[in-house]
């Protein structure tokens, strides 16, 4: 038996993936057991959790595999750092810190805290790992590979070819032209979080015109070729990378929206920065179909794989398949740093004779939830608590009756979206929706919109196109054929990043979608993460009753566990 | 005995053509790092950096 464990952490998004004779066993989001949102440390509590539900030790490893060179690392630091000085010494000065105090030792860490010997940790570059994350679990035997991130060592974008176990880098652009990093600055900029807050930008773009273009493209010049060059003295990113922008970006677009004040696109000073956040989408659209001309050129694929953070941009990736040139599109769904974990697990699984693992089919590689345990905690609890017959059917009847209704079901979802395991559901029939779950349950901005999930079988009587690579996963977006029929799921653009549901990917999911048709309805749902404001996606029984405690939701199913709150509708 | 093979993998790293001119930096700074270490601090350290420069 041939166990490895790829791991990524220690900036963003931690997170662990065991293979088992090249399969692939487990794959778990640190944050969603740390409960902290895009855990920054490193993985030891997934680690634990992939090996204990493969039944395994930490001594059963052959291979420990982090997700980027902390050699090359503390370089880029070091070389970055000294071309900002003499006024970026202050962030030399923390970054060398960072990089000479923890780092730098981060595979003696590892091997530390699992208990593994240090000749079996070992690492692979960023971008590898973010290509290996895409190409092997995609279903292409041979494909163009992109990797668009903020930053990894020095690479911020790279062209692969994969074909069949084989990963071959092409060509890259270093620091400091980054697509990623253009995309974190104005979402700082905007007053949102740096790798937490592009999703909100995207959704914001939606609500502007792309009029601020021109300011744009002084901060970036995209190329014939495919490539781009980013302003860097403008984003300040020689002096300090963590701020995001600099006075340069601020000379051009004004002042920097203060973070936490709340919007109000009536207000002309927000509209105008839906305008930039629709710019810089559109730019980044631009960016992202250059480059894939140039992948498609230079490799002749009919297919590409996308990974890294802009992989994540579904808007983006919905234009690149609809405007590019490749006939098929795949975008995992952990496409970020967390991707990273299962990238270079999948490449230490391949070096070690066990063959690519299979291709990704579906998202449920977490931890599986426990209704006896939720049972516990809601008698101890004191809410009203009982088994049903029919879970799904009655989700649906629920739904009916235009409720939200919790769903817990199995084992946890891999990737930043829910997809019927953690989920919240809600009649996409009912207009008012998208703004009682924005103000009362997740306590959000009011532009955020609302994706669907709908029966795979009949999503194109209701969305444009057929199902595809990445609607299962929720990478992309399509035009939703009649939006007043739909208005809680569809955005302001008259889309919808919608999930296409097969009973194998999501079968509680499917069930539900499928009695909710046999009721008469859609085969469709407005569809959510089940967590609160700021927290991670829920994983445990108690996180689910947690989140039931806090938020106004009337009830939660947990498998075949019914859970009501009082007042909160029928039991 | 841990610390020993990150080091040599960090030696490895930075022993090449185009790298070489960080390697007196990283000395400078690794050697700090252990006289901090080595003395448990800055206040022990501190006269001795003043008196240096």
């Amino acid at each position: 038996m041939s166990a490895v464990l790829g791991l990524s952490g220690g900036y963003h998004d931690a997170a662990a993936a065991l293979f088992v004779d090249g399969a692939l066993v487990a794959a778990i989001h640190e944050e969603r057991l740390s409960r902290v949102k895009h855990d920054p440390g490193l993985p030891f509590r997934a680690a634990r959790a992939c090996l204990d539900l493969a039944g395994l030790r930490a001594a059963d490893l052959e291979r420990v595999t982090f997700y980027e060179d902390p050699y090359a690392k503390l370089e880029r630091v070091l070389v970055h750092g000294l071309r900002g000085l003499p006024g970026g010494w202050r962030s030399l000065a923390r970054g060398l810190e960072v990089q000479l105090g923890q780092k730098l030792f981060v595979l003696d860490r590892i091997a530390g805290q699992l208990g593994v010997d240090r000749r079996r940790v070992g690492f692979v570059r960023h971008h590898e790992s973010h290509a290996a994350s895409a190409f092997f679990a995609s279903p292409f035997e041979r494909a163009a590979v992109l990797t668009i991130d903020g930053v990894g060592e020095w690479t911020t974008t790279a062209l692969w070819m994969g074909d069949g176990e084989r990963l071959t880098q092409r060509s890259h652009l270093e620091l400091p032209h980054s697509l990623g990093l253009l995309y974190a600055g104005i979402t700082a900029w905007l007053g949102f979080p740096i790798n937490g807050g592009e999703h909100r930008v995207m959704g914001l773009a939606a609500h502007g015109r792309p009029t601020r273009r021109a300011a744009l493209d002084r901060l970036a010049t995209l190329h014939p070729d495919g490539a781009f060059t980013v302003d860097a003295a403008a984003f300040d990113h020689f002096r300090d990378l963590t701020r995001g922008f600099g006075p340069g970006v601020e000379a051009l677009l004004g002042p920097a929206r203060p973070p936490g004040r709340p919007w109000d696109l009536s207000d002309p000073a927000d509209r105008d920065r839906a305008d930039v956040a629709a710019s810089v989408q559109q730019l980044t659209e631009d960016a992202v179909l250059g480059l894939a001309h140039a992948a498609h050129a230079a490799t002749g694929c009919e297919a590409l794989c996308l990974a890294g953070g802009v992989a994540l941009n579904c808007v983006a990736v919905s234009r690149l398949a609809a405007e590019g040139p490749f006939r098929e599109v795949f975008v995992q769904p952990a496409a970020g740093d967390a991707g990273g974990a299962w990238g270079a697990g999948a490449l230490a699984a391949v070096e070690a004779g066990d063959g690519r693992p299979a291709p990704l089919t579906h998202a449920r590689w977490g931890r599986p939830v426990d209704p006896a345990r939720a049972a516990a905690l809601a008698s101890a609890l004191g809410l009203p608590a009982r088994r049903v017959d029919d879970p799904a059917r009655e989700a649906a009847r629920r739904l009916s009756q235009g409720q939200v209704v919790a769903l817990c079901a199995g084992r946890a979802e891999w990737g930043p979206r829910a997809l019927g395991q953690r989920s919240l559901l809600a009649p996409a029939t009912d207009p008012a929706m998208p703004d009682h779950l924005n103000r009362v349950v997740k306590l959000r901005e009011p532009f955020r919109p609302f994706a669907p999930a709908v029966l795979a079988s009949h999503a194109s009587a209701h969305f444009d196109g057929a199902p595809d690579h990445l609607t299962p996963f929720m990478t992309t977006t399509r035009r939703v054929r009649d939006p007043t029929a739909l208005p809680a799921i569809t955005h302001v653009d008259g889309t919808a990043r919608l999930q296409t549901v097969t009973a194998p990917a999501a079968p509680t999911l499917h069930a539900t979608l499928s009695a909710l048709h046999a009721a008469g309805g859609p085969p469709l749902a407005l569809l959510t993460s089940l967590n609160g404001p700021g927290e991670p996606i829920v994983d445990s029984a108690a996180d689910a009753l947690a989140f039931l405690v806090e938020r106004p939701v009337p009830a939660l199913l947990v498998g075949d566990l019914l859970i009501t709150r009082p007042g909160g509708g029928p039991p | 005995m841990r610390f020993v093979t990150s080091l040599k993998e960090l030696l490895a790293h930075f022993v090449h053509r185009e790298r070489l001119v960080l390697l007196p930096l990283l000395v400078v700074l690794a050697l700090a790092g252990l006289l901090l270490a080595a003395t448990g601090g800055l206040s022990v350290v501190a006269p001795l950096v003043y008196t240096l420069f």
